[in-house]
């Protein structure tokens, strides 16, 4: 388990990034946290000529609020981010979803961008990012774009950034007076889950819910978003009955994974079941969940 | 093979070593610097039995190259164990039987001596989380965390405060 | 009183240091890394291995295929006697004409560094002609399947036929028959194997570093295998990070990275990585039970009547067939039932290897009885703890002859109260108290499994103590140790028949330059075995020393006493000697002690050592114990916690009750990876599919619930002079059993949760799905 050979850069400026990626083009990898890069260059799974190391450009590094928008730079670490009182309070999903990613070393290199690039199916953070309809600062040496959370992950380990880009940073609105809730179900505590779920619910005045957000992983290659039972929720009074009619909307037919471990009924069994403790959580955190 | 120089700061010491870049930086300390104390027990980042602490944090060693330790202030086992005899957490895993075969044993002490040195009273499920990435195959964890939960308990009754680092505070 | 104390282990200062010599910790000068290529096929005919490129890479000093083994070298062979021929299974080092499971050692690289080693292999060129994969023991017996080996896929079939069973069914009140299936999975220690080996061309002599285990029988194989003198070859054990039955077998590379270092007469080390080790270990479990067990209106169990089907993989290894052996044999556990059937069937299939693992053939046998019982208790009525109550051998009844036989030796229980421990074990667990059902709309279930395990089996183990001037002793021990605590356990021993405080003893193992003959460690064994070859030398220590005394001061030796490490007198208030003086006065050639000169004046004072080889009684020492277990199950999704487990057990007597107890804790972790989580799945192609850390799970600190172990001294074993009973297996082995029972009483379900592992899709699949409901 030796990697195969491979050059080493460790750029501190964005340019002198993009300048090495321009230069070595499909034969490069950037390096972020490593924790899944490592692995698979240790199994001689990954076999760049080219290791582009970004842990030395401070600028992809960072939280900033301003105006409820925050702004996370992609090499930020997931442990800094899991201690983060700025994401614990204005991005509690993040939090939450940080706490199943791996363990206290794993996630003391592991960065945000990185998981997020890496889209895992089972991961935790892109989930989190659809859930937010957070926004991915792409930048190249062609300069930055912009796209959304939805656009960004397309399909198991695949995304939208081409060669020579990378994520530089993620930004989301921060919405008041919400609740979040997020439940998963892994082998293991830490590993990759089964079926994930992530909700977000706002309460109006009247303690309706006025906004639903529901997420479902690792079903399919992609995080499936759950409008429909959003829908049925919003306008109404919570309740866990309402929750448990609503999460039935779950469009099962788009689950696709299916194996011998983990099959596609069982992956249906359990997801409203999951759905359902994510919203109740998310309801119990605006403090409205009635029984 | 293009060999790089790494300068490193290794248990407060200042070393250089020249390495490949393929080289991860559990396997230079083992075989550059002869710190054999850290253990590889699956070079793929899931047992801890390498994890050792750079730049104030619990690290997998073999998650890392070596090229990337430029700078980096390192402490491994050796470090983390006194000149003579053995530190409160390693004498208190004696104590409780949290070994058996010893092969993850300096995952574990590193990760305990990284939590006591930053809370030194741990809840019993901070203690269990900060263990939550080490795998021993023998002793079923729990000698581990009793020797963890006595000596949060030692400080406790001794009311310990959190170790004042110079790392702690570089930034 | 050094037996019987808690006391901190003396192993344990190097390895919380970060001392520990692991074998990956040495090297030698001009020493050179091997690795090993392995066929990337389950099942293929060997066309060409090509070799040029592999051979042109700088840093590559060799690369050695099959054609460079020497011309007539025997298979490794079967170190423990099976019930048939298993010749034509057995595995060459390296794959000759044909590779029959993925992992397969082709060729051994050896280069500057283990990095440019696997380079290289990336460069050998293999021409192989694949050949369908057989990957199931069912498809493997079946009429047109493909042949793994040209004597068939049957290796074996054998069993016994007990009493009358089938007058047993036909009389019958109530008879239960399912299938319980145990999932392929094996010891993973966590450091993986290694060895490192140095020919000293000119001495003539071998030094291999990294065995352990069987370090003298690998030994005399190697010497077999190599055509070389016994004592020409030393293997030395490290420190080893666990073996749990599966490391230090005699493996491919026993012989391939010796046979290299004499090759290129350099030191050649090899270090095993861990997705090797996933190929190359022995596998283990794997097996398939049918079970019909039949029980009269009273509640007596009336017979076993029991198929069992496994799959050996793709060669016989050392163990034979060892693992269906001991489930066969030990299948009736605790119970007092005459009428016994065993049919068993051995297969090969395109896969690894198999051998033991901690606790072999009775995790699996345990689970496949026990879940049948709790099954009868429920078509009978009866309360599931009243029913095995009943059927428990009686003290009176000790000792209890089976009559099945495992490995040629006769299967009997030396002695024990099961019911006694029975009572104190489900007394102490409040078995019988009512318990809230539903906590939080999770289900509570309890679960039990009663058990005997075997221990201290095989033939005999050697030990030499000598004891220097100083009055420090020295014991070298024909077993080895990978991290059970023997440098420990066997200091006590000595510690407390010589009266010298543990800090002057040490204990030495796993080497066969410092001791003749050795057994070594397998089958909870050596603090039985090892340990009264200990007693039994520190005894004949005591004799010589107080003998010495009595010659050379001149009193009496009934005058004599040892006590605090020297010679007393009466009550005298300075002692006559120490042990260390009389140490020096039998050291060859003292004149201090005047012998008869024997013939040729040759001084016959030969020190203060004794070496002791201690024969063991072929049956062992019988443990009893009961595991207990209240698990929660959340019916939405089948997860499952475990609340409370406990193992009570009767060891007979506790050298030292914290290393008992760490026995038993950590026995059960692995018992509760069997039973959740740790599976080696194959696909068609005969591809192993959880072949990391990330698929392959190992129970962390999350999985661990609270285990309490209830340690007996009732009933000493008969068959050694300690009265100890081995205690390494009784862990894991009644995990799968009483957790999966504990479980379907949660549920409420007759059907279900007899396959391995249980993880959350089988808990719902026992249920039934209600899928969109």
């Amino acid at each position: 388990m030796k990697p195969a050979p491979f050059d080493y850069f460790a750029p501190t400026t964005l340019e002198e990034v993009f300048e090495l990626l321009n230069r070595y083009g499909g034969d490069a990898r950037v390096i972020a946290g490593g924790q899944s890069l490592v692995p698979m260059l240790a199994l001689r799974l990954a076999r760049p000529e080219v290791v582009v190391d970004l842990n030395r450009v401070p600028s992809l590094s960072g939280i900033t609020e301003e105006d409820g928008v925050l702004r996370i730079g992609a090499m930020t670490r997931q442990a800094r981010a899991l201690a983060s009182d700025i994401i614990g309070t204005k991005l509690p999903l993040l939090h939450q979803g940080l706490l199943n990613v791996g363990h206290p070393p794993t996630r003391a290199r592991g960065t945000l961008g990185g998981s997020i690039s890496h889209a895992d199916p089972a991961a935790e953070t892109p989930m989190v990012m659809l859930a937010y309809g957070a926004k991915m600062v792409i930048a190249g040496s062609a300069g930055e774009r912009t796209v959304e959370a939805a656009e960004f992950t397309l399909d198991t380990f695949e995304t939208c950034l081409e060669d020579g880009e990378i994520l530089k940073e993620i930004i989301v609105e921060a919405s008041a007076d919400e609740g979040t809730g997020f439940s998963e179900l892994a082998r293991r505590r830490g590993d990759f889950a089964m079926v994930s779920a992530a909700a977000r619910i706002r309460l109006d005045a009247d303690g309706r819910c006025a906004e639903a957000h529901l997420m479902i992983g690792a079903v399919a290659p992609v995080p499936l978003r759950c409008d429909a039972v959003a829908d049925a929720l919003v306008g109404t009074q919570l309740t866990e009955r309402r929750i448990r009619d609503a999460v039935r909307l779950i469009d099962l037919n788009s689950f696709s994974f299916d194996n011998a471990e983990v099959s596609l009924a069982y992956r249906r069994h359990i997801a409203p079941t999951l759905a359902s403790r994510a919203l109740a959580q998310a309801v119990g955190r605006t403090g409205g969940l009635r029984t | 093979m293009n060999k790089r120089r790494v300068d490193l700061t290794v248990n407060n010491r200042a070393v250089s070593m020249m390495v490949e870049p393929r080289l991860s930086l559990a396997d230079a300390l083992r075989g550059e610097l002869g710190l054999t104390g850290t253990h590889l027990g699956c070079e793929h980042g899931v047992c801890g039995a390498c994890t050792i602490i750079v730049d104030s944090d619990p690290v997998r060693g073999c998650l890392m190259l070596a090229v990337q330790a430029e700078g980096a202030e390192i402490v491994t086992i050796e470090g983390a164990t006194p000149v003579v005899g053995l530190s409160e957490i390693q004498a208190a895993l004696r104590e409780f039987h949290g070994l058996q075969c010893g092969f993850c044993t300096p995952g574990m002490v590193m990760v305990l001596h990284h939590l006591f040195s930053n809370n030194p009273v741990p809840s019993d499920s901070e203690i269990r989380e900060a263990l939550s990435g080490q795998l021993c195959r023998c002793t079923g964890y729990q000698g581990i965390v009793n020797a963890a939960k006595a000596v949060a308990a030692r400080h406790m009754h001794q009311n310990v405060q959190p170790r004042e680092t110079s790392q702690d505070h570089r930034e | 009183m050094a037996i019987g104390e808690p006391i901190v282990r003396v192993e344990d200062e190097r390895f919380l240091r970060g001392e520990g010599r692991f074998i990956a910790d040495y090297a030698l000068p001009r020493m050179v890394e091997a690795h090993i290529l392995r066929s990337p096929y389950a099942h293929a005919t060997i066309r060409s291995i090509g070799l040029d490129q592999a051979l042109a890479l700088p840093g590559v000093h060799a690369v050695l295929t099959c054609d460079d083994l020497p011309e007539g070298l025997p298979p490794i062979h079967c170190r423990i006697p099976t019930h048939g021929d298993l010749s034509p299974y057995l595995q060459y080092p390296l794959a000759l004409g044909k590779v029959r499971y993925v992992g397969e050692p082709v060729a051994v690289i050896v280069a500057d560094t283990r990095a440019i080693a696997e380079d290289a292999a990336e460069l050998v060129e293999l021409d192989f002609d694949p050949l369908p994969a057989v990957t199931d023991p069912a498809a493997a017996l079946a009429a047109d399947a493909e042949q793994v080996h040209e004597a068939g896929n049957l290796a074996g079939r054998w069993g016994f036929d007990l009493g009358d069973v089938s007058g047993a069914l036909e009389a019958a009140t109530f008879m239960v028959s399912d299938r319980f299936s145990i999932q392929r999975h094996t010891a993973m220690p966590m450091e993986t194997r290694g060895l490192l080996a140095y020919y000293d061309v000119g001495r003539g002599l071998l030094d291999i570093y990294g065995p352990t285990k069987v370090v003298h029988t690998n030994r005399n194989l190697l010497a077999t295998m190599l055509r070389m003198g016994e004592a020409e070859i030393r293997m030395i054990e490290p420190d080893v990070g666990g073996s749990f039955g599966a490391r230090g077998e005699f493996y491919p590379e026993d012989f391939l990275i010796p046979f290299a270092a004499i090759k290129l007469r350099r030191p050649v080390r090899w270090i095993e990585d861990r997705v090797e080790h996933f190929a190359a270990i022995n596998h283990s479990r794997d097996c398939v039970f049918d079970v019909t067990v039949a029980a009269d209106a009273d509640g007596i169990i009336t017979a076993f009547d029991v198929k069992l089907v496994t799959d050996m993989g793709g060669y016989i290894r050392t163990h034979g067939d060892v693992v269906p052996s001991h489930a066969g044999a030990s299948f009736p556990g605790p119970y007092r039932v005459r009428n016994y059937r065993l049919d068993a069937m051995t297969v090969m299939t395109n896969k690894t290897p198999t051998g033991t693992y901690r606790a072999p053939g009775m995790f699996e046998a345990n689970f496949a009885r026990e879940r049948a019982i709790d099954r009868l208790a429920q078509k009978m009525g009866m309360e599931r703890a009243e029913l095995r109550r009943k059927n428990l051998i009686l003290p009176e009844q000790m000792p209890w002859h089976v009559g099945t036989e495992s490995v040629k030796r006769p299967t009997i229980f030396d002695s024990g109260n099961f019911p006694l421990i029975f009572d104190r074990a489900t007394d102490a667990f409040g078995w019988s108290l009512p318990y809230q059902r539903e906590v939080d709309g999770w289900k509570r279930g309890r679960g039990m499994c009663a058990l005997v395990e075997p221990s201290g089996l095989g033939p005999f183990e050697g030990v030499r103590i000598e004891v220097d001037q100083h009055g420090r002793v020295q014991i070298f021990s024909g077993s080895s140790n990978q991290g059970q605590g023997h440098e420990t356990v066997l200091a006590q021993i000595a510690s407390e028949v010589l009266t010298v405080p543990m800090e002057k003893v040490r204990v030495r193992h796993g080497d066969t330059g410092i001791i003749t003959f050795g057994g070594g460690t397998y089958a909870s064994r050596t603090a039985i075995i090892g340990g009264n070859a200990v007693y039994s030398a520190s005894i004949s220590v005591r004799t010589k020393a107080l003998d010495a005394a009595s010659r050379r001061f001149g009193i009496p030796v009934e005058e004599l006493d040892l006590r605090e490490g020297a010679i007393w007198h009466g009550l005298n208030n300075e002692p006559v000697a120490k042990i260390g003086d009389i140490a020096r006065m039998l050291m060859p050639g003292n004149q201090e002690i005047l012998q008869t000169p024997s013939a040729g004046n040759i001084p016959d004072n030969d020190g203060l050592v004794v070496t002791s080889y201690v024969r063991a009684v072929s049956a062992g020492a019988a443990v009893f114990a009961v595991h207990l277990a209240d698990v929660l199950v959340d019916p939405a999704t089948g997860e499952t916690r475990v609340e409370r487990y406990m193992v009570a057990c009767d060891v007979g007597r506790q050298i030292n009750p914290m290393i008992v107890e760490g026995q038993i804790v950590g026995g059960v972790a692995q018992g509760l990876g069997g039973t959740f989580l740790e599976e080696l799945t194959y696909n068609e192609e005969g591809q192993l599919t959880t072949g990391t850390f990330t698929d392959y799970l190992m129970p962390n600190i999350y999985d661990m619930p609270p285990v309490t172990s209830l340690v007996f001294e009732e009933s000493p074993a008969t068959t050694n002079a300690l009265g100890v009973k081995g205690v390494g297996e009784v862990g894991p082995s009644g995990v799968a059993a009483a957790v999966g029972n504990a479980i379907a009483d949660a549920l409420g379900t007759s059907v279900g949760l007899n396959t391995l592992p249980l993880t959350p899709q089988r808990v719902i699949e026992a249920i039934g799905f209600e899928v969109g409901a």
